[in-house]
């Protein structure tokens, strides 16, 4: 019995909803870090879902690449949270706000 | 392509210019300041300068003209090209050798003048000679008006270089800038007249059938058809063009009103000054009117004024030389009255005239001058006539070659400067008996000459005659071989050089030896449409100057010759009564405020200072305004218009990362309603 794929791409659309309120109220850069990740996960539910509808395996070949990427992307910010950390003792981001105007 | 000699011309021009370049870059360590190149470069010019002469006449191979294009610097598309050429036939071949000549004497005099007397810079002032010469010598075989233009203004440069050689001195600075400033006014309107030129005519080439003389003649016969402009006929068109050429001549060559720069530049050396007013700056001036002269035959307007002026200038600057006080600002003035004499000879059509007198005078100004360089020399740089005196028996040779240079300024019979300038004065006479205008230049001409006897008699006997007058002229400073040789030359020269053109003497014995009327005359000068009888036949059929006589051809030329003869005498004589003696009295002081005018330069200055300052500085500072206020302003408003709002749109960078997420997030919410409305999903 195959699940709609509608009920997919809600899931998906709660996902990604959930990470950017995460990114939209939390200050902590730790946890911006996981809601880009949700993010992205929920784009990979779509990604596999559409992929499962259409028969044919691009997309679920695609959301590997995601993936690859979101473990990329977890080195830098990880790396980025860092240096955060050294220059202003917090990993707080709204108190970095020296390269604005 | 050029034949025999005629492939060396550009030599000519390379050699000083090479001289230049080797001054400029190791002048300092060579022995003399690079005066010995400078002087090596300028005898190879002299003998390449003499053998395109004798080729010219046919001496060294067939006589004929030469006129080849070196390059091409712009090809037009579908319209006229630009290019350098040279054109070396009799006008060009004789003044490339008086050019050289001069400069030469010049080179070797500073020697004397520069060297010896310790100046520094020696390499900077051999280097600009070079140049000046270079541009001289280029400016006359140019074979078009533009090349022409371009190197009258390298010649305008040069000057403004070598008058302000003692840069460091107010007076030569405030000099240079003044003799730069006057001629580029000047210049201004030559460079109109040389578009104007290229617009109508499509070419600014001076020689043959392709040449602009020729086609403006074609013209007005009406077998060729050009673009005039502002609704004037061909004739009126003419006449404007000729006279915007004749704003640059009349700057670079000092006629009324533009003179006034050529008195200041006497704040330069000497020798410079001798180089300045016989060969090079001044006498580009006319010879340029020389050069087009085709094209100034057809337009009696143009010559009308180029005789008026000639012949207001001649007698105005004359009257100015009979009371100055320093020798070469007696010569200055001279200079000015006697470049009056050959606009007012070409003016009346009398271009052989012309151009003779512009010979035999390059050779005795320059000889002047250099004669007053070695007085200056002897009188410790003291330049007043009245501390002079006596230096006759102290100088010979300066005061034998002098006394030549002066009998043939004054117009003496038989000095060189007696056969040019009666030729001047009766080819004015003749072609003027029927014009009102031309008859008024010719008197005013004849007037100066009783002027000119008598300034140049009074310079002589202040200077040379008469008890020394203060310690330098008790003492004289001795002159070498390098002042004495050049005034030696230039004194022969100016005493036997009439000989060229005894147009008088052949006239009243039939004896062939007017040699110069032949020369210009020769039959390829008239092929190239550049020769006498072509320019007479002008004059002729388009301005209307045919000669008139009274009582016979005879009776004229001796009556002229007498007429001017004897005013020049009367002058020399009223100069000697007054100055002669032991000690002379200041005669022209006695005058009063009459001699205050003339002094005082006819208060020319004050007025073109007023012109500088009072109108174009009020002008310039409206149009200033204007730009800053009208142009700059519109421009400003409008960049500050984008500065205001981007200084407003930067607030919404705070520098919080959620704010932009949330600006982001919101954007697509936007977008995605935007989609959804336009869509048709609700």
């Amino acid at each position: 019995m195959a699940v709609a794929t509608s009920y997919y791409l809600v899931l998906s659309a709660a996902l990604f909803c959930i990470g950017l309120f995460g990114i939209l109220t939390r200050r902590n850069a730790l946890f911006f870090l996981m809601s880009v990740e949700l993010m992205l996960n929920a784009a990979n539910i779509n990604l596999v879902a559409f992929s499962y509808m259409h028969g044919n395996l691009t997309g679920q070949v695609f959301s590997l690449f995601t993936m690859a990427l979101a473990a990329a992307e977890v080195a830098i910010g990880i790396g980025i949270i860092l240096v955060l950390y050294r220059n202003f003792d917090d990993v707080d981001v709204t108190r970095a706000t020296t390269m604005r105007w | 392509m050029a034949e025999g000699l005629f492939a060396l011309v550009p030599a000519i021009v390379a050699l000083p210019f090479l001289s230049f370049l080797i001054a400029l870059v190791a002048g300092r360590r060579l022995p003399k300041g690079g005066a010995l190149v400078g002087i090596a470069a300028m005898t190879g010019t002299l003998g390449l300068s003499v053998g395109a002469l004798l080729s010219v006449l046919g001496v060294i191979g067939t006589p004929g003209i030469s006129h080849q294009i070196l390059y091409d610097w712009a090809i037009g598309q579908g319209t006229f090209d630009l290019h350098f050429g040279i054109l070396v036939d009799q006008l060009s071949a004789l003044m490339l050798v008086i050019v050289s000549l001069i400069s030469l004497m010049v080179h070797v005099f500073s020697l004397g003048y520069m060297n010896e007397e310790g100046e520094t810079g020696l390499a900077r002032y051999y280097a600009e000679l070079g140049f000046f010469s270079a541009s001289m010598l280029a400016f006359v075989m140019s074979d078009n008006l533009l090349m022409a233009f371009m190197f009258f203004e390298l010649v305008g440069l040069a000057s403004y270089l070598l008058i302000g050689f003692w840069f460091r001195r107010p007076g030569p600075a405030s000099a240079a800038k003044k003799a730069f400033l006057v001629t580029r006014f000047g210049d201004y309107f030559f460079l109109i007249g040389v578009i104007a030129v290229f617009a109508t005519f499509g070419t600014a080439g001076f020689v043959g059938s392709e040449g602009f003389p020729h086609l403006a003649e074609q013209a007005l016969l009406g077998e060729a058809t050009v673009q005039t402009y502002f609704g004037l006929d061909t004739q009126a068109w003419f006449s404007v063009v000729g006279l915007l050429v004749l704003g640059g001549v009349m700057g670079k060559s000092a006629q009324f009103p533009f003179h006034t720069w050529l008195p200041d530049a006497m704040e330069g050396p000497t020798p410079v000054s001798a180089l300045i007013h016989a060969a090079t700056m001044v006498a580009a001036g006319v010879y340029l009117v020389a050069r087009m002269y085709g094209f100034y035959a057809v337009s009696p307007t143009a010559l009308a004024v180029i005789a008026f002026v000639g012949g207001f200038t001649a007698l105005f600057a004359a009257t100015m030389g009979a009371v100055k006080l320093e020798i070469k600002q007696v010569l200055a003035y001279s200079t000015i009255s006697q470049y009056g004499y050959i606009m007012l000879a070409l003016g009346t059509g009398g271009y052989i005239a012309g151009v003779f007198h512009l010979t035999t005078h390059a050779v005795f100004k320059a000889l002047l001058f250099l004669g007053a360089g070695a007085v200056i020399i002897a009188m410790h740089h003291n330049e007043d006539m009245w501390e002079m005196g006596g230096l006759k028996d102290r100088m010979p040779v300066t005061y034998a070659a002098f006394l030549a240079g002066s009998l043939a300024l004054a117009g003496i019979v038989p000095f060189s400067g007696f056969w040019s300038k009666d030729e001047v004065l009766y080819e004015a006479l003749i072609h003027g008996l029927g014009s009102p205008l031309l008859l008024g230049a010719w008197a005013m001409g004849l007037i100066a000459v009783f002027f000119t006897g008598f300034y140049t008699f009074r310079m002589v006997l202040l200077t040379f005659h008469g008890e020394p007058r203060s310690d330098d002229a008790r003492s004289p400073h001795g002159v070498g071989w390098t002042v004495t040789g050049p005034l030696a030359v230039l004194g022969v020269l100016a005493a036997v050089g009439g000989a060229i053109n005894l147009v008088p003497v052949k006239k009243l014995t039939g004896a062939n030896i007017d040699f110069l009327h032949d020369f210009l005359d020769a039959e390829s000068a008239n092929a190239a449409f550049l020769g006498f009888h072509h320019y007479e036949e002008l004059l002729k059929s388009q301005a209307g100057l045919e000669p008139a006589y009274i009582g016979g051809e005879t009776l004229t030329l001796l009556g002229s010759a007498a007429l001017s003869l004897g005013l020049a005498v009367g002058g020399a004589t009223l100069a000697v009564v007054l100055y002669r003696g032991p000690s002379p009295v200041r005669h022209v002081e006695r005058l009063g405020r009459l001699r205050d005018l003339p002094f005082n330069n006819y208060y020319q200055d004050e007025y073109q200072v007023w012109l500088a300052r009072g109108l174009t500085l009020g002008v310039a500072r409206a149009a200033r305004r204007f730009d800053e206020g009208g142009i700059d302003g519109s421009v400003n408003f409008v960049s500050s218009i984008s500065l205001f709002s981007g200084d407003r749109l930067r607030r919404l960078q705070s520098g919080i990362v959620s704010n932009y997420a949330a600006l982001v997030a919101f954007g697509l919410v936007v977008l995605l309603v935007a989609f959804g409305a336009t869509g048709g999903w609700f």
